[in-house]
């Protein structure tokens, strides 16, 4: 029986954009191009009110589903409760709500 | 006296076709209403609801008021061809009686009479009435023509594109009365009677035309006539015009207390086919407007929505402001159905997806009044901050519901259709207010007033707005304020105004403090400010240009600050002028009389 020491040690991990499938990332880039101003600030994750209670992290959630990274992405968006906080303080002006919607929309499925 | 030609057949089939239509959909309609809706219907159909139906039907769908209050002349071309259509039909059936006494003369006797009646003794009284009346229903279609080439003159600048389908039976109304006079005045050649118009016509004919091709064209005439009619009612059931029979059920179910929900019904089919398209729910739109966005409006949602071909980036571009539905002759309860649409396409329930509210509960303070600041007041702390010195000047012991982060209040879920989930926020912020047994429930958003006064079972808490909860402060004289004569210009916050019907009570604030001015589109007239949380279609720099248009308005009254009562709108008219946009609050908190502050500490 292993011993609990509270914590434990990460798998090394990177992301192989050559290697993941970013046919669903570009769906979502050629429905939303704004996506491409994003600029990774953070203001978005700064506000969120979700955010605030829960792990949930917008930009973390955008930034790994444009790299092919799924898995888990549509359950974590689903902790977004849409208030809308995030589209005022965006500095470049994406329309957030709709990149939830339209991020939800599409990976369903995964 | 047989009432039979051949060329009645296409009247007689398009007529039965049509009341067969009428008839499956009705039944079908009001067979699928829910339990609960025909418990309402039956419970009401014995009270003076059902005389104020009639009185109604009588208003709106032949006299048409409300369309009067857009456009006197419109709402006359509406008049003439429905009223005078209905008193064509009524008169009609009179004059058949007057002439062959009370016996069964089958429908096409009635409507073809002039044909059937040749040989009868004339009745120039009824002659002239009838003539009268086709003159005034002609009058109608010469003005839909007209509106056709200038619908300005109409008081409408853009009027609706229409399917191919509408334009078949637009068609055949707009030939159907040319063709009644054309024939009747043919009939009234060969063998006299008719009055002004038939008559004058008739004998003007007889004088230029020999008799043989008279005799040819009558027949002609009247198979015109006759299949324009049938054309039209074929036609009816699936076009624009089943508004003409769905109206008046609606308005009946309306006064049982019938309503559109968040989920789709049965109802819905009446308020959907109840739209006449008449497309005056274009002008009013901003993203028409400003935007010149003209595939999303309610007409072409409704639209889309009866032929199920509604797609999501039509259901999705609306800001809900509600403007069109304030003009709508009708009465369509256009946001609700947009947002039952907009969850058809949806709603994704997801149990899990909250299970992070458990046990949440980050208030402070304690109070009988809870002070629900809402995502965007939290966006913005001055109106916050200014809240807090209200309170505390008042010397209102306040809790604190969201201070330190909060769920939000559900409203902006349920807009983009999401309401199953939407739910699980208000049962969540219903228990935390029960929790902490306030009893008064005051916020400074509408977004969250308008959820909380509409969809939260919050029996035994008075929710107030703060426009309202600081005007009974100073009316109670809790809050001394010292007045100024700075010019103040107030925009109506959609979700205050148009939503929940609260104009008076920020303006009485505003009077309280400074001098109110009012730009040129206010109250129920009151534009939006164009960031509005219910669509999620236009992009950033859509939302600016909103902003500016209204922003434009503002500035033009000259005042030295616009004045809003929702965090918001004040957000988005914010990036839209150079004038300072504040919080009512932010104002009201600004006047408070230091020494009264201090007194009441």
């Amino acid at each position: 029986m292993a011993i609990e020491f509270g914590y434990t040690i990460s798998k090394p991990r990177a992301i192989d954009i050559d290697r993941n499938n970013l046919r669903k990332s570009d769906e979502i880039l050629r429905e939303m191009p704004e996506l491409q101003t994003c600029i990774g600030c953070g203001s978005c994750t700064a506000v969120c009110t979700a955010g605030n209670l829960t792990s949930f992290n917008f930009r973390r959630v955008h930034t790994l589903v444009r790299r092919g990274e799924y898995r888990g992405a549509y359950e974590e968006m689903n902790k977004c409760m849409l208030c809308g906080k995030c589209r005022l303080v965006c500095p470049r002006g994406i329309n957030t709500r709709g990149v939830v919607l339209l991020l939800k929309r599409k990976l369903g499925d995964f | 006296m047989s009432f039979f030609a051949p060329f009645c057949l296409p009247f007689m089939i398009g007529a039965a076709v049509m009341f067969v239509l009428l008839a499956w959909k009705w039944g079908s309609w009001l067979w699928r209403l829910p339990e609960a809706d025909k418990r309402l219907v039956a419970k009401g159909i014995f009270t003076r609801a059902t005389p104020e139906a009639v009185w109604e039907t009588v208003r709106e769908s032949l006299l048409h008021r409300r369309i009067f209050r857009i456009d006197p002349l419109l709402g006359y071309m509406h008049m003439s061809l429905a009223f005078g259509w209905f008193l064509l039909i009524s008169v009609g059936w009179i004059e058949t009686v007057a002439y062959l006494g009370l016996r069964y003369v089958p429908l096409q006797g009635h409507v073809f009479f002039k044909y059937f009646a040749t040989g009868l003794p004339h009745k120039p009284a009824f002659d002239f009435v009838m003539d009268l009346l086709l003159l005034l229903v002609l009058s109608g279609v010469a003005l839909a023509w007209f509106k056709r080439l200038r619908s300005r003159a109409l008081g409408m600048r853009r009027t609706t594109r229409h399917v191919a389908g509408d334009r078949v039976a637009l068609s055949a109304l707009w030939f159907i009365f040319p063709a009644r006079l054309a024939a009747e005045s043919i009939t009234c050649a060969l063998y006299g009677g008719g009055s002004f118009l038939t008559g004058g016509l008739g004998a003007w004919l007889a004088a230029h035309v020999g008799v043989m091709p008279l005799m040819t064209a009558e027949t002609v005439a009247w198979w015109f006539y006759s299949s324009c009619l049938g054309i039209f009612f074929v036609a009816l059931p699936f076009s624009r015009y089943m508004h003409i029979f769905t109206e008046i059920p609606l308005i009946f179910l309306r006064r049982y207390r019938l309503r559109s929900g968040e989920k789709q019904s049965s109802y819905d089919h009446f308020q959907v086919e109840a739209c006449s398209r008449c497309g005056i729910c274009i002008d009013p739109c901003q993203l028409q407007s400003v935007l010149k966005i003209d595939t999303v409006q309610s007409v072409y949602f409704l639209r889309d929505r009866r032929y199920g071909m509604l797609r999501r980036e039509v259901a999705d571009n609306c800001l809900l402001c509600g403007r069109c539905a304030e003009k709508c002759p009708v009465g369509i309860d256009l946001n609700t159905l947009r947002v039952n649409s907009r969850d058809a396409l949806r709603n994704v329930p997801d149990e899990r997806r909250y299970d992070y509210f458990q046990g949440l509960d980050r208030s402070s303070g304690e109070g009988r009044v809870g002070y629900f600041a809402g995502c965007m007041t939290l966006l913005t702390p001055r109106t916050m901050q200014s809240m807090e010195r209200i309170f505390e000047a008042a010397g209102e012991r306040v809790w604190w519901a969201d201070r330190e982060g909060g769920v939000c209040c559900g409203r902006p879920l349920k807009l983009a259709g999401e309401t199953d989930s939407a739910r699980r926020m208000m049962r969540y912020n219903t228990e935390l207010f029960r929790k902490h047994g306030i009893t008064t429930l005051v916020t400074s958003c509408p977004i969250c007033l308008r959820v909380f006064r509409e969809d939260y079972a919050l029996e035994g808490i008075e929710v107030l707005h703060h426009s309202e909860y600081i005007l009974r402060l100073i009316r109670e004289g809790r809050l001394p304020l010292g007045r100024t004569t700075e010019r103040l210009a107030y925009h109506d916050p959609c979700e205050l105004g148009r939503g929940s019907g609260i104009y008076e009570a920020p303006r009485a604030v505003i009077e309280a403090v400074g001098e109110l001015v009012e730009p040129a589109h206010t109250r129920e007239e009151a534009l939006c400010c164009g960031s509005s949380l219910a669509n999620t279609a236009i992009d950033d720099g859509q939302q600016v240009a909103l902003a500016r248009n209204v922003a434009e308005e503002l500035d033009a009254t000259g005042a030295g600050a616009i004045v809003t009562a929702c965090p918001l709108c004040k957000k988005a008219l914010g990036r839209g002028t150079a004038t300072e946009v504040r919080d009512l609050s932010e104002v009201v908190a600004a006047r408070i009389r230091p020494a009264a502050g201090r007194a009441t500490k």
